[in-house]
Parts: structure tokens; C-alpha cells; sequence
């Protein structure tokens, strides 16, 4: 797939309301239900639970495959060991063949659908069925599922009538129960006239030879039930060493898939068991086939990164809280969507379209939180993206802005102070609405802030300074601070003038390289932290404050990750690590000295988190504090953590897709009834308010330092920071 | 049907508890769920059920439980009949699917069967409703704990069933939509005393 191909996917998907308003309903009521089916349970424990016993599954894995095929067979099982999609799917074939068998029933595998299973049994001649509700609507369109766990979810009502009534060569209704009977009544039929059934399996216990399938809709019982062949067809990660380790997973599972507690059906089987077949005849023992399949696992446990996707259970979480997928659902992805998708269809169904796909990631990091596995889904994302740069490259001009630009402050600054310049015809009250030529995506329903003419670092010589000075703070700007938003930068300063610091800013610091690492070039993201730590590493100041999370992030948990392999600069950029803090949480410890010299603001307030701030720094109760101390109404906001879509280089990359998500977030933040929208991040501040002077709305968004500044007129000895 | 906890001396506080929480949590999701104190009463029970929800037909998978209660006299009694022909046939003409289960989960509402013997996959699946039985004192708390006495047993059971409500689906505009592919009603009795019919 090319990124044109991938550009215009998204554009339909995007077009496609039923997508968007399905997976939009789902994903709001999602977030709140599944938090109250985990109510009584430790997710974190859990989580960690799975983690474990995945992990040592994939650390034994083989082992564990011996052990399976030993114990499934000795209670009467055929254990096949598949290893490519090619090689199951000619099983399968070849077993229908040799029994004769013509009619196959099916419920829900992602196996199956990973190796293209109906497709090819048709070619053979074969009449394989699927009985998942969902599976078949989409097996009579012919489409591919959109969803792990919720195959049918881009579809509507009517669209799913037509293709019944098509199906059944008569009109139907729009009226979902009385669909639901239909396909009761036809799917039925062929439940019971079918020779062979074939199913996946949720986890497989190597200690009992069991697999554990769970389901809702009961197509799952009667697939291993009526007829006398079964055939399962189970990935090599879905073991698990012991019966016991069932649990956590099967207590996740529900919970993070669908927010149910459990699935109304959980069946264990362990091997052979009796059958009826269609003729009435009773078998002691049917048929029983398990195919475990490989196809990529093996080389998957074999990577030091990537082994540890191997920990995911298939619950879609991390698709039903990403605001990608809310937007152009299975777009993003192949057989397997959204994050996890990205990372699996790079292993096991098609690594080019992958290295296109993982584009589509916007970097916000929420996944993380929900992951059953506790998979840090972003980090393997960006490992995804880095080994796809190192691979294929980067077109010649974004090499050059990252590798030459970038990694030199000279140049950079003097191109941003030109393009200060430049961007000069574009400009009205300090926003730009519209670019030309291929940079107008940019401003798509956005203004963008211009280019501050001063920059901040042309300003520190003139910033508050506290009366008597207490003790030092050293300051890292970054680029949106520097360039854009000045006047947060002064703000701070002005704040921890008035708390006695004196705020030191280091003339060698430079962009944090988080937009390098962002598209894959982890050279030149190590070239700017080794400056930037250098920049840092003679200051004599306990603390390294920053006002941008994104920069916080890289400074205090990138850094020492990607320099970890270097003898020299892993410490050095740990020692920067421990001292580096956003600037609320600094001044939250500080707050009772605030409080007295603040004149009470008197507005209502809605706060937005910002995804690095919120999910890197687990910051979300500070700043809210602060803003009440500062006299603040504070109201919230639903959802507010919802990314704002900025997500860097993101919206110059899709730029359709950013503004979706942000129409979302202007939705919850309009939706407030708030005068002014306060936040901790300036890229989210760039996003959300260029999308309120596009929609010309008169609403203020402003840093938690500019807030706490406007209430602190007159008590530093400096002049007063402003904006620009 | 209201028990009268008065009548219920040996059952201990704790079993009273999870008795509770099971039942709290089956009806969210849309079983219905009764106790009766005896076997007389559980036979008694079924007859009127199958009278009030007009059931003609009926299939039973037995069991040490199912056989104790005597059912098909039940079934008779209360104007209906068993089914015949094969296991297949007997379970696709039923109304009403009886057949009993092992153990009771009450944080998730869920009932637990060794389904290895087909009829008992068969009746609790292909009828449009489904009667469960279980003894009262097989109730343990957590899923944990019911997976932990399984894994205790030694040998798994070939066809191990977890049923939690009656058969869902919300694949169609995430509308939840009752009784897909198994059952459209689940009807769960629990029986005091009845775990020691032998099973
Ligand atoms: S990656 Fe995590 S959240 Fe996503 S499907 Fe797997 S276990 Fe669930």
C-alpha cells in the first residue's frame, strides 16, 4: 500500500459516517463501562499477572508446544504444528478431502482470518460458513472484519439488511432483532448439517492440553459441538504453561474487550469428547484437530523488542481507546487493526503495508493505559517506525530538515527567524488561516500561531527575577515555547520569581528531538540529547523545569532509553533524567508560598490533559489544584483526556485525520460551558485554540503558567510577560 | 419465589451471601433465577414453570440430580412431553432444555457444567430456553476459586461449559439483541439438598 493509497483510505473512512458514529458511540460508553466492570478488581495487578505467565510463555514457547501436543493428544487430540498461514490452510483442505466433507461451519477466529482460511477453501470447492453474527455480515459482503472483537462494527442497520435480503432473496427489515432471528433460523440449518467445524481458541494450556474459547453468542458451543470433526486453529502465543493461569486472563479478557464481566460462554476443551453426527449417529470419540499455528510467531519471540507483543490477549482495547481507529476503524491496519494490528501485521500478515500503516499512529499514548498485557504499544510502534526508516529512508527533504536543520541550532534558528519573517503576509492578529500550496493542509480547519518575532531565547536577559533569591531553577524552553509561545516561558519565570527561584536557561539547549524520533531518525534524536545534556550538565540548579510534556518526556524517559547501550552518556542523561519536571508538579510542591499573593481569577476553567502529561508524567490532579488555588471555577470537561490530535508532525502527515480528532475534543471542550480552557502542553495549546479561531470562538486557552501569572500582577520585581 | 430464610436453618450465613451476590448478578444479565429448599419443591417448581411458559416439548439430559427429581413424571404432569429420536432431534424439537450443572460462580452470575456427555451439551443449547438446576451448596465465590478447584481435581473434563445469561449478541450497531445462537432464556433453580442426590 502506498501512502497515497493510505492517505485515501482515511479520507473515505472519514467520509463514512456509519464508521465514524458506530465506533465513536462505542468508544465514549466504552471508557466509562469498562471502568465499572473493573470495579473490585486490581486492573494494575491483573494486568501485571498476564503479563507475567505471557512472558514466560513466549520465553518457553517451543517447550510449551511440546508439552501442548503431548497432552492434547494423549486425551485424543491430533496436534498439528503449522509453520506458515500455507501450510494450515493445506491441512485443513486436505482433512475435508480425505473425509469426504463438503460443509464446514466456523466461528470467529482472527487465526483463520490471519491466514486467509475462506478464501482458499473456497478455491478447494469448500462451503465453509461463518456463524458469528458479525462474521457472516461480513463474510456475505465479502469484506474483512474492522474489528478484533467486533467484526461488523462499521456497518449499520440498513446496510446490514440489504445484505441479508440479498442473501435470502427476500426484503428484510432494518429491525435488529428480528435480523438477529434471521440469521438464528438460516445459520442454524447449517449448524446441523455440517461435517466439519472449525474454531480459534482464546488460550491454550500446555499442562492439560486445553483450549479456552470465549463467546457470547453461543456459535462458539455449537461449532465444537454438532459436528463430528472439530478443527481448532491456535496461535503459538495463546499458550500458557498452567490451568491455573487461565484465570487472570479469562478476569481481563471481558472486562477490557467488551466491559463485561465475563462472556456469557467460556468453553474448555481437553481432547476428544463425543458427537451426533447429521445422520444421527453416535460417536464415542469425534474427531478432534488442533492446529498450532507459527506463521511469525517463533521469529516474533526471537526479537528483543518485539517478543513482547507476544503478551497481548486480543482483547482490542487499545483500539476501542485510540482515537485513530474511533475515526477510520479498520483503515488502520490489516487483519489485525489498529496498534497492536500495526505490530502484528508486520509479523504475520504483511510487513510492507505495515511500514505505511504505523504512519497512522498519533503518538498519544493512551493505549498503554488500558493494554491487558501491559504492552507498551507506543514504544513498539516506534520501533516499528525506526526500523522502517533505517530500512527504506526518508524522503530527501525531510532528511535534510532532521539530519542537517534540526541538529543544528545555528541554522535552525536562523531559518525559524526567517520564515518569522516570511510567514509576515499570512498573518492576522498573530494567527495564520491561510497557507499556500501544499502547506494548506496545515491550517485545514485550524489556524496556526505565527512565529513570535522575538524569540524566548531573545528574551531571558529581561525575564522576572524574584526579589531575594532563594535558590535556582534551570528552564528548558523547547521549540514551541521558544518560537511560538514566548510568553510561557516568561510566565513561568514570572511564577518562580514570585516563589523566590531564579530561572537559569542554558544557552546551548536545543530542540528535544522528539519530532526526529517521531519519524524514525534515532541518529539525529541522539545527537540533539547529547546536546541538550551537555547544555544542562554545568548548571548549578536542583531542578530542570519544562512547560512542554513532550519535551519532559524525552528528557526524563527518552533520553536515558536511547543512550542506555552507551557507557558515557547513559549516566549523563540519567542524571538529567532525575532533575527534569513539568512545571506544575514543581510548583504544586510550592503552592502554600503561592497561594497568599494570588489574586482570585473568578473565571470558569476546563482543563485539558495533555497525552505525554497525563499517560508519561501521570500528571492530572496538580495543575488542577493550582488553577483552583488561583481562584479558578473548575469545570470538567467530558472526556477530557481525549487527545487533541496535534500529535507533532502528525497533522502535517494526515492532516484530515488531526482535525477529526480535534473536532471531537472542541465538541467536549465547548460542551464545558467554560470561558477558558487552561492546559500544560503549548502543542495541544497550538491545536485546540487554532481550532477555536478557525470555528471563531471567543474562548482563551492559556498554560497553567499563564494563568498563574495573570494572577500574580505586580508581586515580581520585572515588567510582565507577554504573550508574543 | 420468595424463600422464607426461616425454613432454611443449616445453610450458613456465607452461602447466603454468595446465594445473594449470584443472584444480583444473574438477572443483570437477564436470567431468571429461583431456590426452593428440597427436591419436592424443585420438581413441584419445574412443573408449574412449564405450565406458565406453555412448553410442549421437552428435553432433559440426565443426571444423578435430573434422575433424583424424577423429571419426565414432572414433565408429564404438567401436560408436556419428552422428546424422542436421537439426541439431536430430541434436542432441536424441544421448547425447553433441562439438564444440570456442577458449580456456581456468584461474582460473574455464572453456572459451570462437565458438558463431556453430549445430550447435556445438546438440550442447554439448541432449545429456545433453557432450565439449569444446580445444588445451593455448590456455589463458590470467585471465578479464581472455581477454576482453582477445577485445576484441583486432576483430570480436566473433556467439555468443560462456563454460562453466564442467555446467548448475546451486539453485532449490529452494538444494539444488544437476546438468544443469537443458544438459548433466548435462561431459567436457573437452585436446590438445597441438592448436592447430595448423588452428584
Ligand atoms: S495489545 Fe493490549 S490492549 Fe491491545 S489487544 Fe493486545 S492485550 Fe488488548
Amino acid at each position: 500500500m502506498s501512502k497515497t493509497a493510505l492517505r485515501q483510505a482515511t479520507r473515505e473512512a472519514l467520509a463514512n459516517a456509519s464508521v465514524c458514529s458506530a465506533l465513536g458511540r462505542f468508544a465514549d460508553n466504552y471508557v466509562i463501562a469498562r471502568e465499572q466492570a473493573y470495579r473490585h478488581k486490581d486492573f494494575e495487578g491483573l494486568r501485571r499477572e498476564v503479563a507475567r505467565i505471557k512472558r514466560e510463555a513466549a520465553e518457553r514457547m517451543e517447550e510449551l508446544a511440546d508439552q501442548f501436543t503431548r497432552e492434547a493428544t494423549r486425551r485424543g487430540a491430533t496436534v498439528f504444528r503449522a509453520a506458515t498461514a500455507q501450510d494450515a490452510r493445506e491441512y485443513i483442505a486436505r482433512l475435508a478431502r480425505s473425509r469426504g466433507i463438503k460443509t464446514i461451519v466456523k466461528s470467529k477466529s482472527m487465526a483463520s482470518e490471519e491466514i486467509h482460511l475462506n478464501e482458499y477453501l473456497k478455491e478447494q470447492g469448500l462451503d465453509a460458513v461463518e456463524t458469528d453474527l458479525g462474521e457472516w455480515i461480513i463474510q456475505l459482503s465479502s469484506q474483512r472484519p474492522s474489528h478484533m472483537v467486533m467484526p461488523a462494527i462499521h456497518l449499520s442497520r440498513n446496510e446490514v439488511a440489504e445484505i441479508f435480503s440479498k442473501e435470502i432473496g427476500e426484503p428484510v427489515e432494518p429491525d435488529i432483532s428480528s435480523m438477529v432471528k434471521l440469521a438464528r433460523r438460516e445459520l442454524r440449518k447449517k449448524f446441523l448439517s455440517a461435517w466439519m467445524g472449525i474454531s480459534g481458541g482464546n488460550i491454550a494450556v500446555a499442562e492439560t492440553g486445553t483450549i479456552v474459547m470465549v463467546t457470547n453468542e453461543g456459535n462458539g458451543r455449537l461449532t465444537t459441538t454438532l459436528p463430528p470433526v472439530h478443527v481448532i486453529i491456535v496461535g503459538l502465543e495463546k499458550l500458557v504453561p498452567r490451568f491455573t493461569d487461565v484465570a487472570p486472563i479469562l478476569e481481563v479478557l471481558p472486562r477490557s474487550a467488551t466491559a463485561q464481566h465475563i462472556t456469557t460462554y467460556v468453553t474448555m476443551i481437553t481432547g476428544a469428547v463425543p458427537a451426533v453426527d447429521p445422520d444421527g449417529n453416535y460417536h464415542e470419540k469425534k474427531e478432534l484437530h488442533i492446529i498450532l499455528l507459527d506463521n511469525g510467531r517463533t521469529r516474533m519471540a526471537g526479537d528483543p523488542v518485539f517478543k513482547e507483543a507476544l503478551q497481548c490477549v486480543r482483547c482490542a482495547a487499545c483500539l476501542n481507546v485510540c482515537p485513530i481507529y474511533q475515526l477510520v476503524g479498520g483503515v488502520f491496519g490489516d487483519v489485525y487493526t489498529g496498534g497492536i494490528g500495526t505490530v502484528l501485521t508486520a509479523f504475520f500478515t504483511d510487513p510492507q503495508k505495515a511500514q505505511q500503516v504505523q504512519n497512522l499512529c498519533l503518538g498519544c499514548e493512551r493505549c498503554r493505559d488500558y493494554c491487558s498485557g501491559n504492552i507498551d504499544l507506543p514504544g513498539l510502534i516506534g520501533e516499528l517506525r525506526r526500523r522502517t526508516v533505517e530500512k527504506e529512508g526518508m524522503s530527501y527533504v525531510q532528511r535534510v530538515i532532521f539530519e542537517k536543520v534540526l541538529v543544528n541550532r545555528g541554522v535552525f534558528h536562523r531559518l525559524l527567524k526567517a520564515a518569522s519573517r516570511l510567514q509576515k503576509p499570512f498573518t492576522r492578529e498573530g494567527k495564520i488561516r491561510h497557507l499556500p500550496l501544499f502547506l494548506a493542509g496545515l491550517t485545514e480547519g485550524r489556524s496556526l500561531p505565527a512565529i513570535a518575532e522575538i524569540p524566548f531565547r531573545e528574551r531571558v536577559d529581561r525575564l522576572p527575577r524574584p526579589g531575594r533569591v532563594t535558590d535556582r531553577v534551570a528552564f528548558f524552553s523547547g521549540c514551541l515555547v521558544d518560537f511560538v509561545y514566548p510568553g510561557i516561558g516568561e510566565s513561568v519565570a514570572k511564577v518562580l520569581a514570585s516563589l523566590g527561584f531564579e530561572m537559569l536557561c542554558p544557552e546551548g539547549q536545543t530542540c528535544c528531538g522528539y519530532p526526529a524520533r517521531q519519524v524514525g531518525l534515532t541518529d539525529s534524536f541522539a545527537e540533539l540529547a547529547r546536546q541538550n545534556i551537555a547544555a544542562f550538565e554545568n548548571i548549578n540548579a536542583g531542578y530542570v523545569l519544562t512547560a512542554c510534556p513532550t519535551c519532559a518526556e524525552a528528557l526524563k524517559f527518552l533520553y536515558p532509553q536511547l543512550l542506555a547501550d552507551d557507557p558515557v552518556w547513559s549516566k549523563r542523561a540519567r542524571a538529567l533524567a532525575e532533575k527534569v519536571t513539568d512545571f506544575s508538579s514543581f510548583v504544586f510542591a510550592h503552592r502554600e508560598k503561592l497561594v497568599p499573593f494570588m489574586i482570585p481569577l473568578k473565571q470558569k476553567v476546563t482543563y485539558h490533559d495533555s497525552c505525554h502529561l497525563k499517560r508519561r508524567l501521570r500528571v492530572t490532579g496538580e495543575p488542577r489544584q493550582l488553577l483552583i488555588d488561583a481562584g479558578a471555577e473548575l469545570v470538567e470537561m467530558t472526556p477530557a483526556d481525549l487527545c487533541c490530535g496535534f500529535g507533532g508532525s502528525y497533522s502535517i502527515k494526515f492532516p484530515e485525520l488531526s482535525r477529526s480528532v480535534l473536532d471531537r475534543k472542541l465538541q467536549a471542550v465547548l460542551g464545558s460551558g467554560a470561558e477558558v480552557v487552561a492546559l500544560d502542553c503549548p502543542g495541544c495549546q497550538m491545536q485546540i485554540s487554532g481550532g477555536l479561531d478557525h470555528e471563531r470562538r471567543p474562548m482563551r486557552v492559556m498554560h497553567t503558567a499563564e494563568i498563574l501569572a495573570s494572577c500574580l500582577a505586580g508581586t515580581a520585581q520585572a515588567q510582565d510577560g507577554k504573550n508574543n | 419465589m420468595a424463600i422464607n430464610k426461616a425454613v432454611l436453618p443449616d445453610t450458613d450465613r456465607n452461602l447466603e451471601k454468595l446465594y445473594e451476590e449470584f443472584v444480583t448478578r444473574a438477572r443483570a444479565l437477564g436470567a431468571e433465577v429461583y431456590r426452593v429448599p428440597n427436591l419436592a419443591q424443585a420438581r413441584e417448581l419445574v412443573g408449574r414453570l412449564i405450565q406458565e411458559m406453555g412448553v410442549r416439548k421437552v428435553a432433559l439430559a440426565e443426571s444423578p440430580l435430573v434422575t433424583a427429581l424424577d423429571l419426565a413424571t414432572a414433565v408429564a404432569g404438567a401436560g408436556a412431553e419428552v422428546t424422542g429420536g436421537n439426541p439431536r432431534e430430541r434436542a432441536e424439537a424441544a421448547d425447553l432444555g433441562i439438564s444440570s450443572f456442577e458449580m456456581a460462580i456468584a461474582e460473574t452470575g455464572t453456572l459451570v457444567q462437565d458438558a463431556t456427555e453430549i445430550n447435556r451439551r445438546l438440550v442447554s443449547m439448541l432449545p429456545p430456553v433453557h432450565l439449569a438446576l444446580v445444588p445451593t451448596n455448590r456455589l463458590v465465590g470467585t471465578l479464581q476459586e472455581a477454576i482453582n478447584s477445577l485445576a484441583a481435581r486432576g483430570q480436566i473434563p473433556g467439555y468443560l461449559a462456563f454460562v453466564s445469561g442467555p446467548s448475546r449478541t451486539a453485532d449490529i450497531e452494538r444494539v444488544l439483541t437476546i438468544g443469537v445462537h443458544g438459548p433466548g432464556k435462561v431459567v436457573i433453580i437452585f436446590v438445597d439438598g441438592g448436592g447430595s442426590a448423588g452428584e
